[in-house]
């Protein structure tokens, strides 16, 4: 036997730890995919299980159990005991039992009556240094940690370590999670930032020191804020914070594009809050009624019931032209269609000053019966049945009046018992 | 402020593409906090102060189990159990064995009618089939005796299992490949249905609220009902709360108002409009839409039935009397109750990748027209307003951020009354929070962490307006319920409309019926079956009561009510304790829950006990210094079986033998007093038993608390209510929910009783216990073998140790050990053929081969010359003795010579002349050769049985070859039929000829027999013992072992004289079609003396082409238990009776 074999029997292979999320890959291939949508069970034993693994395992399943019954200091004693579970060399993917350790104890420590914030770094520090495959997720975990409990300094650091750490191939994973690190440690230069602006110190904004600060500060944090917006995905906090600073530093056309391309990008999820951050945007800075109406129109394709859409069927009556009546009509019909406005005075009141203005022009009766053709169906079900009156008249006095009045406008042709509870009522 | 949408989102990447990553951790989400934000966040940051919320946040409220059990809501009712387990499908030989009682007539319906003539005597029988007039009687006998299902193996009879052996192949009807597929496939489908069975998606369990008074929630349970959830049952029930006492379910107001259906209810699905309500059902394959209401019965408005199975059920809270139903065609229906049904959507395929699978789903929206349509893929939201419907995704498996491979849609729900915007989506893994007006993205990811599929939700809205209790903002809570493992979990969330949504603590695994026999009293372990088996049985739906807000002062409480599949409901309730948000953070002097834990009370409940000892949190002990004496609780639940106080329970049977034990004691002492004493003791030294198992629990607790002195001093987030923690865990169960549970036990019993009454007599149960209490004599050797070596090992050590050396005597010889040499086979007196031929071998090769070519007659040749010459040389000694010259008898000769000639040239395998002077007649072999001209005149099976004797007389040249006869008979049999009945075949075994089988060469057949011969030594070991060929039809058979004395089909010990000689038996190929023309079979064997020398069987298989080859078919069985190994093509070959054949 050679030295070498010697040395292979001797010492049992190391299990290199793969730095790629590629494993993640083969393992689902190689796994004959169950036809029933069933979870995977985790406690399954093994063939070739020690006497180690299946105490393990057990010792898992009861802290999982504990836990999931909310008896925290059972979990919490059994979890004294697993971590031993890292040292084992023999079960080949170690990151697993990391990451559980890590979020189980994290868990715990939540709740338990005596956990303290050193336990919280110890535990973050130990998991975080003990592979590299969670290094960046615990890493902003931390961060989020600290900067929970106030710590804003400490999660900069945090932030900034990690924001330098590299290791192994970059897997689309990681570059993502280097990204959302470096964003929020912009955030924080943000609120540092904004902490300056509002402090009172900086009342005198012609001090060359404190507006140099400023200026450093806004630049540290725009370049990663930036770069994050290039990326699909929802981005409020970091697009607010980002365009704030802009508009201190008068970068308005910066500004708008940013929010443009965050409302019109295609490859973004379609967030409702792109469009209305755009549209008040716009209204701060006293853009043109057209544009305005642009942004609302789009916005009212995505989402009919949005609150904005108030605002763009007032645009709409304030434009003299003559269509724009009948698209306020279809607008407020439309957010009347959805349950959260159906007892909106707003919407019913807007909705009786749109008619009343129509009813001015000639053809008013067929604009309606266009409007209302495609709800004939529903709407008296929806709006103006019996029960609807009786409790209208029990709550909203007001409202019925005005629902009342437009009931037999909007229905026409079909006979209501809105209206008739209504006038019992009235006389009553 | 229902229709804001949150100002800002938490941050998140949005990742097309089909998910990548599997979970392989079973921790969920637990310890992260998944981003921050900043708080407060609106339009400009200026004023932002820097503090951040989490979109999870650490704490949710805190609710406590008032029991630590489910309670039954209703008495137990008689109900059908599936096996809790989910049938093997590898385990399918009970299947067959079931499907062949239940289904003999499909199973063996033909080959019965078939065969039936043959096995029951008829009054025309004759000859040979009366004889066989006596056995279907003993299979009659043998079946009624296996009627008891008790062991088998008591009950052998030789003949069955021969029969069995011999026919199994033959007599089914469905060939048993294709029945084993199917099964199979069967099996697995049980198995599916059992693990996660689609049909019950949404649950069949509803609660409709009425309005409520003081304390009390009123309102309708609806629920199925009947042995077969066929009953729709309409009830009032009410959560009450009494000042004194918790709450409880009162299910006693009113009897149910019931309705027959045709079919199981799957699915229960209601919306109320100002007090008015709809109830929508669905079975299978019937949709039906009731109409209740606080004030009215509740009426059937009409029903629907649907061509394809319907998968989904629900009712329009926009408008009442809207339903859409699906259905597994991939159609969504519309369907206005009264008005008609308008198609909605209608898809063949998955939505978004191929699933497999027909589950569909579809529910409403915020919009009354635009209905939300799934399938395990995703779920899309379709405008039904303008047709085609207009499509946008909601849901999308593969565009979701951290959907897991495999991640399949289980069911989703329209969240109308906590979000008008929001839809709950399901999947194994996770529950997803969908806002539809931002599609895609999921609002709110909450890990469910449930090992089965959550297929029954139930959302309790949270309270946002600030209520009389203090305007603490309640959580939303999600209940989630999964199907056959009856999990149940809480979530909680909040936000959505103003805030982004957050989840609010780690999910709460709830009470589950089939964990709470162990916090019961304990039953004897039969009832502890039964009761286990019905409360394990699959959850078939989950729904809540609430109790609304503004009730005064009491405390607030919800109730989490199960259906399990069994027809049970099981509720438990769950009472606010606080949160921690509307709970001032604890201060450090307050009293650490360590320090009471170390004080451990002096009377530990039994039921903590019987919770397990892991129970053992410091909660339990606090709990229990408020001296609650536990003992005096369980002797009093005792009481309620009392026959002395039978006025209550006057039917009910005495529940635990224990208890009756103390009824017999209370009996005979008199007193009550000196019982309860006698079983405080009993429990206190339970009780002992169990702080011993907590007392190192204990200890750790005081070293970690030396460890830990003090909490974080600004710590909002982990600074903790004790008093809450304590309290949460420690839910003792209260007397009333005993009585209850043990009422409802005892009531199961009588039912489960009156089912299945006890059997008149007990079955006996018999064993052959010969054999079993005495070693076997390998055993035995081995045993003395191991104590002899062991003795000589201890022997050796001595020696070892003393410096001396292992001589024999000082080992005690073993006299078994020296095995008797047995005794020299005396080749003289062995004088058949085949020991003739065993004995040549051992002098070589040549000897050998020798034997065989004279037998074979491949030296005919040789010996014709050699004849010749010697006639020649009488002729000529003729010639010179006498002038005159017998023409016509040398002509004669010479012509029957002249055809032994051809005769030898095409004869397959077998010469004569050889035996000559072996002249026994009693060695056997038979051949049964296929001949290729047989087949080809188109008898079906063409196996022509030849047979050859080899008799003293041989040669004796026939000139009549029995060719015609055999066509003839063959030709007789009814040709569709595999079996084989002529009785002439059989006589033909004796007609002592040599006969024309077929052209092929003897010197082909001889090579390939010496190929396959010296390839593989033949030595045959055959013990004294029965062989039976496997497959042959019975006639033959039967007949093989009456028609002539001379057969011992069964020889179980050669004679002294003569082997026996085995019969030609009919092989028979039932079934297989494939090879039947080219397979012929001869066997034969024989047997040796009591060491078994050698025994010989041929079974020739030829191909054509192929003459090097032969193939060995063995199919041979014995009738003993401990067969068989029948061999193809095989050297090694057989093994019987535990000893290997070459």
């Amino acid at each position: 036997m050679t030295m070498d074999d010697l040395e292979h029997e001797l010492w049992p292979p190391v299990q290199l730890e793969d730095c790629t999320d590629s494993s993640d890959n083969t393992s689902a291939k190689e796994r004959k995919k169950p036809r029933l949508p069933l979870a995977d069970s985790f406690f399954v034993e093994t063939k070739r299980e020690t006497g180690f693994h299946r105490s393990t395992r057990l010792c898992l399943e009861r802290i999982r159990e504990a836990m999931l019954h909310h008896r925290w200091q059972e979990a919490a004693e059994y979890m004294a005991w697993y971590p031993q579970m890292i040292e084992d060399t023999t079960a080949g993917s170690g990151h697993h039992y990391k990451e559980i350790i890590w979020r189980m104890s994290t868990e715990i420590l939540h709740h338990h009556p005596n956990s303290k914030m050193d336990d919280y770094n110890v535990i973050y520090e130990r998991i975080k240094h003990s592979g590299v495959k969670h290094y960046l997720m615990i890493c902003l975990e931390h961060s989020f940690h600290l900067m929970l409990h106030g710590q804003m300094e400490n999660a900069k650091r945090h932030l900034s370590i990690a924001e330098s750490w590299r290791h192994g191939k970059e897997s689309a994973c990681q570059i993502q999670m280097t990204k959302l690190i470096q964003a929020y440690k912009s955030l924080l230069d943000f609120i540092i930032w904004s902490d300056k602006k509002n402090a009172p110190s900086s009342t005198n904004i012609t001090d060359p020191q404190s507006s140099q600060d400023l200026h450093n500060y806004f630049r540290q944090a725009s370049v990663n804020l930036k770069e994050i917006l290039k990326y699909p995905g929802v981005w409020d906090t970091f697009i607010l914070s980002y365009v704030e600073m802009l508009e201190f530093n008068e970068d308005y056309q910066e500004a708008e594009k940013v929010l443009q391309d965050y409302a019109y990008d295609n490859t973004f999820p379609s967030n409702p809050n792109a469009h209305a951050y755009l549209f008040r945007y716009l209204q701060r800075h006293n853009a043109s009624k057209r544009k305005l109406m642009n942004v609302l129109k789009i916005l009212h394709k995505l989402v009919p019931s949005h609150e904005l859409m108030l605002d763009y069927s007032s645009f709409l009556l304030v434009s003299e032209k003559k269509s724009n009546t009948k698209k306020a009509l279809g607008i407020l019909l439309d957010m009347l269609d959805y349950a959260c406005w159906r007892t909106s005075m707003d919407v019913w009141g807007g909705l009786k000053y749109v008619i009343d203005k129509l009813q001015l022009q000639e053809d008013w009766t067929e604009v309606v019966a266009e409007k209302m053709s495609a709800r004939k169906g529903w709407w008296p079900a929806l709006h103006f049945t019996r029960f609807h009156a009786t409790e209208d008249a029990e709550q909203r006095h007001q409202l019925m009046e005005v629902k009342a009045s437009l009931a037999e406008i909007l229905c026409p042709d079909i006979k209501l018992t809105y209206s008739a509870v209504q006038t019992i009522n009235g006389d009553r | 402020m229902d229709y804001q949408f949150p100002r800002e989102l938490f941050s998140s990447f949005y990742n097309c593409g089909p998910p990548d990553s599997t979970l392989k951790h079973c921790a969920g989400h637990w310890g992260s906090y998944d981003r921050v934000g900043l708080q407060g966040g609106s339009g400009p940051h200026s004023n932002c102060t820097g503090t951040f919320t989490s979109r999870h946040q650490v704490r949710g409220e805190r609710w406590r189990h008032t029991e630590p059990v489910p309670i039954p809501l209703f008495n137990p009712k008689k109900s059908f159990l599936w096996p809790s387990a989910p049938p093997d499908p590898l385990d399918f030989t009970e299947h067959m064995q079931n499907f062949f009682i239940d289904h003999c007539q499909d199973a063996f319906g033909c080959m019965s009618e078939i065969l039936g003539d043959h096995i029951y005597s008829k009054k025309g029988l004759k000859g040979n089939q009366q004889r066989h007039a006596g056995l279907p009687r003993k299979i009659k006998r043998f079946i009624d005796m296996l009627n008891l299902p008790v062991c088998h193996q008591s009950y052998s009879s030789r003949s069955v299992q021969a029969y069995s052996a011999l026919l199994s192949d033959v007599l089914p009807d469905v060939p048993a490949e294709l029945l084993g597929s199917l099964l199979y496939e069967e099996l697995t489908e049980q198995r599916d249905s059992l693990l996660f069975s689609e049909a019950a998606t949404g649950g069949a369990l509803d609660f409709i609220p009425f309005s409520h008074c003081g304390d009390f929630q009123r309102g309708c349970l609806i629920y199925p009902g009947n042995q077969g959830r066929d009953r729709l049952n309409f009830r009032t029930v009410e959560l009450e709360h009494h000042r004194d006492k918790c709450f409880s379910v009162n299910s006693s107001i009113s009897e149910p108002f019931s309705f027959q259906l045709k079919g199981p209810i799957r699915q229960i699905s209601s919306a109320s409009l100002f007090n008015d309500c709809c109830v929508a059902v669905r079975s299978d394959h019937l949709c039906g839409v009731w109409r209740c209401s606080e004030r009215d019965q509740p009426r059937l408005l009409q029903v629907v039935n649907t061509r394809e199975a319907a998968t989904c059920i629900s009712v329009s809270p926009h408008v009442l009397g809207e339903v859409l139903v699906a259905s597994e065609s991939g159609t969504a229906n519309l369907w206005t109750v009264g008005k008609g049904i308008q198609k909605v959507h209608k898809d063949d395929s998955n939505l978004y990748f191929n699933a497999k699978s027909s589950w569909r789903w579809c529910e409403f929206s915020a919009h009354p027209r635009v209905v939300l349509y799934a399938d395990r893929t995703g779920a899309e939201l379709c405008d039904i307003r303008v047709s085609p419907a207009s499509i946008h995704t909601l849901f999308r498996i593969s565009n979701t951020t951290q959907c897991r491979s495999g991640e399949r849609l289980i069911f989703c729900r329209y969240l109308g009354s906590t979000h008008p915007f929001h839809h709950i989506l399901t999947t194994q893994h996770s529950a997803y929070i969908m806002d539809e007006r931002f599609p895609c993205l999921p609002m709110l990811k909450l890990d469910h962490m449930m090992q089965f599929p959550p297929m029954f939700c139930h959302v309790l809205p949270g309270v946002s307006s600030p209520g009389p209790t203090g305007g603490v903002c309640r959580t939303t809570k999600v209940v989630l319920g999964s199907q056959s493992s009856q999990e149940i979990t809480l979530l909680q969330y909040s936000g959505g409309r103003a805030e982004a949504c957050v989840r609010h603590g780690p999910p709460r695994a709830l009470l589950r019926p089939c964990d709470g026999l162990k916090h019961l009293p304990v039953q004897i372990p039969h009832r502890m079956d039964t009761a286990a088996n019905r409360l394990s049985s699959p959850a078939a739906g989950l729904t809540c009561i609430q109790k609304s807000e503004g009730n005064g002062a009491s405390r607030e409480c919800f109730c989490v009510l199960q259906l399990t599949e069994a027809g049970d409901v099981f509720y438990q309730i769950l009472e606010h304790e606080g949160s921690d948000t509307s709970l001032a953070p604890a201060t450090e002097d307050e009293p650490q829950p360590q320090q009471t834990a170390k004080v451990l009370p002096p009377q530990w409940t039994l039921d903590n006990g019987t919770e397990s000892g892991r129970d053992s949190s410091s909660s339990h002990c606090l709990a229990q210094t408020d001296s609650q004496l536990v003992v005096p609780d369980t002797s009093s639940d005792e009481d309620v079986i009392r026959p002395t106080q039978g006025s209550t329970l006057p039917t009910l049977i005495p529940e635990t033998p224990r208890s009756k034990l103390q009824d017999d004691a209370s009996s005979e002492t008199g007193s009550e007093e000196l019982e309860t004493q006698k079983k405080g003791q009993k429990l206190k030294r339970l009780n002992l038993h169990v702080r011993v198992n907590d007392d190192p629990a204990g200890e750790d607790r005081k070293k970690n608390k030396t460890d830990d002195p003090e909490h974080p001093a600004g710590n909002q987030e982990t600074t903790s209510n004790l008093t809450s923690t304590v309290q949460q865990t420690s839910v003792k169960l209260s007397e009333a929910a005993v009585i209850l549970w043990k009422r409802w036990l005892q009531k199961l019993m009588l039912i489960s009783h009156k089912k299945k009454p006890r059997p008149q007599h007990p079955h006996h149960l018999t064993l052959n216990s010969c054999g079993l209490l005495c070693l076997s004599r390998d055993k035995m050797r081995e045993l003395s073998e191991e104590a002899h070596v062991t003795n000589v090992r201890r022997q050796l050590r001595a020696c070892m140790s003393n410096h001396s050396l292992l001589v024999r005597s000082t080992v005690p010889s073993d006299s078994t050990d020296i095995l008797p040499f047995p005794d020299q086979v005396d080749t003289e007196a062995w004088k058949d053929g085949l020991s003739q031929r065993l004995t040549l071998s051992w002098q070589g090769e040549e000897m050998w081969r020798a034997w065989w070519e004279d037998r074979l007659g491949l030296n005919n040749d040789k010996k014709m010359d050699a004849l010749r010459k010697k006639r020649r040389r009488e002729r000529e000694a003729k010639r010179a003795a006498g002038p005159r010259l017998d023409l016509s008898g040398s002509f004669t000769s010479s012509v029957s010579y002249q055809s032994d000639v051809d005769n030898f040239s095409d004869f397959t395998g077998w010469s004569s002349g050889v035996s000559q002077g072996a002249r026994s007649d009693t060695e056997g072999t038979e051949m049964l050769s296929q001949s290729e001209d047989l087949v080809e005149s188109g008898v079906p099976e063409g196996r022509t049985p030849t047979m050859l004797l080899t008799e003293s007389t041989f040669p004796t040249p026939s000139a009549t070859p029995p060719h015609g006869k055999n066509t003839q008979d063959n030709l007789g049999t009814p040709s569709s039929s595999k079996v084989y009945t002529e009785l002439k075949t059989v006589q033909l075994e004796f007609t002592p000829s040599s006969q024309r089988r077929s052209k092929r060469p003897g010197d082909h057949y001889l090579s390939s027999l010496f190929g396959s011969q010296e390839s593989r030594k033949l030595h045959l070991h055959c013990p004294a013992s029965r062989m039976v060929p496997l497959s042959m039809t019975t006639t033959s058979w039967m007949r093989a072992t009456r028609s002539s004395t001379r057969f011992h089909p069964w020889p179980t010990r050669r004679s002294a004289t003569a082997p026996s000689l085995c019969p030609p038996p009919r092989l028979h190929w039932g079934g297989r079609g494939h090879n039947q023309r080219r397979r012929s079979h001869g066997w034969a064997f024989d047997f040796g003396s009591q060491y078994c020398t050698a025994s010989w069987f041929l079974v020739d298989f030829f191909k054509r082409k192929k003459m090097d080859r032969i193939f060995f078919h063995l199919f041979m069985i014995t009738l003993t238990k401990d067969i068989v190994t029948s061999s193809r093509h095989g050297n090694r070959i057989l093994i019987f009776n535990g000893q290997a054949f070459f």
